[in-house]
């Protein structure tokens, strides 16, 4: 098992349920939507520890509770300063383990590992469609900086997509895109345990970038970001991967300090901010995007009551999208509660998994919020989209 | 022998399939507290959401000679709440509400679950705390600390141990399912404002019971202004009857005004060096800066010296939070621990470091006590490995647990069989057998946390 690698964290857990906290709602997207003691991550070691000394075995209907986690790293984030057990490697370790020994998992989670692999991308496109956002702009082959937007951002979210390139190439970096040969950066595997064909598209995935002259990707997904800089060079037993990898919120941070772009319009509205948690909490990254935020004049930007560290996650992570999708859809509700308490009338944030799960909330909720990425908020302040994009019933082309 | 599926299908009748569970993997996060006690799995977890619903519970229980174990944040020691015998486990989780607050009483009315950090959080929007003393985290639940009569680093040496008057009224389901309510909520026409008011304190008799006669289903605190000011202090002393003279002094002379929380740490690396973490408590800034004063007059004259005050501000920070670090070297186990006189600490230090440190090498458990008005409730804590060190701790800490017991030292925490029962039952006192008395006439079928406090055998 998989798990056995973790044993000496498992037994380290001290049971102390500061990963449960004080209410349903108050951390754990999973305690909050599946009420189980067995939901939480002190559950969860105990659930790994009867599985290591076999009191335990893998079955269909535990399912739920290991892949139900949203992988938002709350727990882990609390687990800091007791017993510092990395929760989240273990539940996919289990994940994995399920795969291995051949138990079956959501068919969702399947569905999407075999689009990803089979098809390149997980919503199943050909890589014409795939890569249709981009029409009309143009790329750089071969200028070193590869512009990689993931699954999602081709999708689902063409129209932003766009608008993040042209803001990116009026700042003066030179992008590359791969075009038809993008293919999915390898996340679903890992978050679903299906790790048979990971080694191969990784070790595909870098040589296809090497083979391009590739020394920076800039990506707007978090999980493509940390796919690249931390699941690359563990699965390929290598310490760092040969190519620097950055979040957009770090090049955007960049372009505003060093005034790469003018941000001559004011955007009279009051904005909050979500801290995706593959950004935040997993690596630290709070203050770029906040910074950006506020060099933009006339922005009123305003805090969630949870925020950075103690985020509450927007659904979205850990595939649980997919594979329970109402288990999502009520967390992302819970969460837009938190954007509808700063009184409001845009969420930012900055990753395609956040903004299509928090568009959703509000959606189900019809309220009055715009849901928009940092960087289309910057693009208009620079006057290279209209601010119609600003207004909370606009509707994107795509 | 339990038809586990007939009992599945019964409590479903009563509160739907989503909140009962038979599944193996859902019993096991309910078989281990925060002690090394041995696992023991209830077979079934159902979680009601309204006393009506318990009731009905507790007609099966009865109908079919099912114990129920109560479960509240799942963060007690000492085997207080795992299924001693096969059993139902009753996750009070959803019954978490604060019912009341109220600013011209100054009471809170809440369920059981309701955790101390929730209420505090809402309390403190309007300037108004509980203090909760014990250091359990973020899932500390207030029944279960009332439940067990807890109490630990913070408020205590001010107000004492939760259920020392500031525990107002409860609402107790009886395991044959009647309501009862006790202090002034006894009173239909009155309300929840007062302990002790008609007839004996019936509320004295499900504090510190640890279920065992009864579910509490709600409670009401008494509540208070918050203070605006924190001043803490750190301070070492070389003697610990320095330490005892401290606690006459904050005990009698000032009156227990001073402190609200007051904690002494002794770490086994430094068996000579006794810490002290002080909370100086106060409403108003001279009045804080006069105690602190004479606090600082005092450890002085006593020969202590004050250090850093920083580590006293995490410590008493993050006592509902959760505290830092207290995990990173192993899992914890406290034992011999319990209540006793300002005048008889140092007989359990000498303990601690004579039987444990000295005589068995045992040199990673520390020894701590936190000032009670009047008493101190002292323990001694370590952390180890699971799973190759849990037997020798459980030895260690029986041995240990009968050592102080058979001194000046009141237990703190009974539990199951791996908790200090067989202790108090080889006591045989005469508060003994006037709890088992009542047991049987409250709970003839001993449904209730069956092996919880008394064995099983001596409820026949």
């Amino acid at each position: 098992m998989r798990i056995e690698e973790y044993a000496e964290m498992i037994y380290a857990c001290g049971r102390c349920e500061f990963c449960r906290g004080f209410d349903f709602n108050e951390r754990c997207p999973e305690i909050f939507t599946q009420n189980w003691e067995s939901s939480t991550a002190r559950g969860r070691m105990l659930i790994a520890r009867a599985l290591l000394e076999g009191k335990l075995e893998y079955t269909e209907d535990l399912a739920e509770r290991i892949f139900g986690c949203f992988l938002c790293a709350r727990c882990k984030e609390e687990c800091k300063k007791a017993a510092q057990i990395d929760i989240i490697e273990i539940t996919k370790a289990m994940r994995a383990d399920f795969v291995d020994h051949g138990v079956k998992i959501p068919e969702a989670g399947n569905e999407m590992a075999f689009l990803a692999t089979e098809k390149g991308n997980i919503f199943g496109d050909s890589p014409a469609f795939h890569a249709k956002w981009a029409e009309g702009l143009e790329f750089k082959r071969g200028s070193g900086i590869l512009f990689y937007p993931g699954c999602l951002a081709s999708h689902r979210f063409k129209e932003k997509t766009k608008i993040l390139v042209q803001l990116l190439q009026a700042a003066g970096y030179d992008l590359d895109f791969l075009g038809d040969e993008q293919t999915c950066c390898g996340t679903p595997l890992w978050i679903t345990g299906n790790m048979a064909e990971a080694k191969t598209m990784v070790s595909a995935q870098l040589k296809k970038m090497q083979d391009r002259s590739v020394k920076e990707v800039i990506t707007p997904c978090p999980s493509c970001f940390r796919a690249f800089d931390e699941e690359y060079p563990r699965i390929l037993g290598i310490e760092k991967l040969p190519i620097k990898v950055r979040h957009t919120s770090e090049v955007l941070e960049e372009i505003v300090e060093k005034k790469k772009i003018k941000l001559k319009h004011k955007v009279k509205k009051r904005v909050t901010y979500h801290d995706p948690c593959e950004i935040g909490r997993y690596r630290g990254i709070y203050e770029p995007p906040r910074k950006v935020l506020e060099a933009i004049p006339g922005l009123e930007f305003v805090e969630m009551s949870r925020k950075e560290a103690e985020s509450f996650c927007c659904g979205g992570g850990g595939g649980v999208k997919l594979m329970y999708p109402d288990y999502s859809q009520a967390v992302s509700r819970e969460r837009l509660n938190d954007v509808l308490a700063t009184g409001s009338e845009i969420v930012s944030t900055i990753c395609p998994a956040c903004e299509m799960n928090l568009t959703h909330a509000t959606y189900e909720a019809d309220a009055a919020i715009r849901v928009l990425d940092v960087a289309e908020l910057v693009a208009v302040s620079a006057g290279l989209v209209d601010e119609e994009i600003l207004d909370p019933y606009y509707i994107p082309e795509d | 022998m339990v038809d586990v599926g007939k009992i599945t299908r019964l409590l479903v009748e009563i509160v739907g399939p989503d909140r009962v569970s038979d599944k193996h993997f859902d019993l096991i996060p309910y078989g281990r507290d925060l002690s090394p006690a041995k696992e023991k799995l209830p077979t079934h977890v159902v979680m009601p959401k309204s006393r009506e619903e318990i009731q009905e519970i507790l007609k099966i229980a009865n109908k079919h000679d099912m114990p129920i174990y109560i479960r509240g944040g799942g963060t007690s020691h000492w085997d207080a709440f795992l299924a001693q015998e096969p059993g139902i486990m009753l996750d009070l989780s959803f019954l978490n509400a604060i019912v009341e607050i109220n600013q011209r009483d100054l009471t809170a009315t809440v369920q059981p679950n309701c955790t101390w950090a929730k209420l505090d959080f809402e309390l403190r929007k309007q300037g108004l705390t509980y203090l909760c003393s014990e250091a359990g985290g973020p899932a500390m639940t207030i029944g279960g600390s009332v439940m067990k009569g807890g109490g630990g680093p913070h408020g205590t040496a001010k107000f004492g141990f939760h259920g020392n008057q500031d525990i107002i009224t409860l609402e107790m389901i009886l395991p044959n399912g009647e309501t009862v309510e006790t202090g002034s909520a006894a009173w239909p026409s009155a309300g929840k404002f007062k302990r002790q008011c008609l007839g004996p304190d019936l509320a004295g008799l499900f504090i510190g019971a640890e279920g065992i006669l009864g579910i509490c289903t709600e409670l009401t605190l008494r509540i208070r202004p918050a203070t605006d000011f924190k001043e803490r202090l750190l301070a070492t002393m070389d003697r610990l009857d320095k330490v005892m003279e401290f606690g006459h002094f904050i005990s009698r002379h000032v009156g227990d005004e001073y402190l609200q929380g007051a904690y002494l740490w002794v770490d086994p690396s430094a068996p000579d060096v006794f810490l002290l973490m002080m909370d100086v408590f106060g409403y108003e800034r001279e009045i804080i800066e006069h105690r602190k004063a004479r606090v600082i007059e005092k450890v002085k004259e006593l020969g202590g010296v004050f250090g850093d005050s920083e580590p006293a501000n995490g410590y008493f920070d993050g006592i509902l939070t959760g505290l830092t670090d207290i995990f990173t070297t192993g899992v914890w186990h406290f034992f011999g621990s319990g209540s006793l006189r300002i005048d008889d600490i140092g007989i359990i230090y000498k303990i601690w470091r004579e039987e444990v440190i000295e005589k068995r090498g045992y040199t990673k458990a520390g020894f701590g006590g936190n000032f009670l008005p009047r008493d101190w409730l002292a323990f001694m804590v370590t952390n180890y490995k699971e799973p190759e060190e849990s037997e020798m701790i459980m030895k260690l800490a029986d041995e240990i647990n009968e050592l102080v017991l058979s001194g000046p030292v009141v237990p703190y925490g009974i539990g199951g069989r791996e908790g200090l029962r067989s202790i108090v039952e080889a006591r045989n006192t005469g508060y003994y057998r006037l709890l088992k008395v009542i047991k049987k006439a409250v709970d003839p079928k001993n449904i209730l946390q069956r092996g919880i406090f008394i064995p099983k055998e001596e409820l026949p």
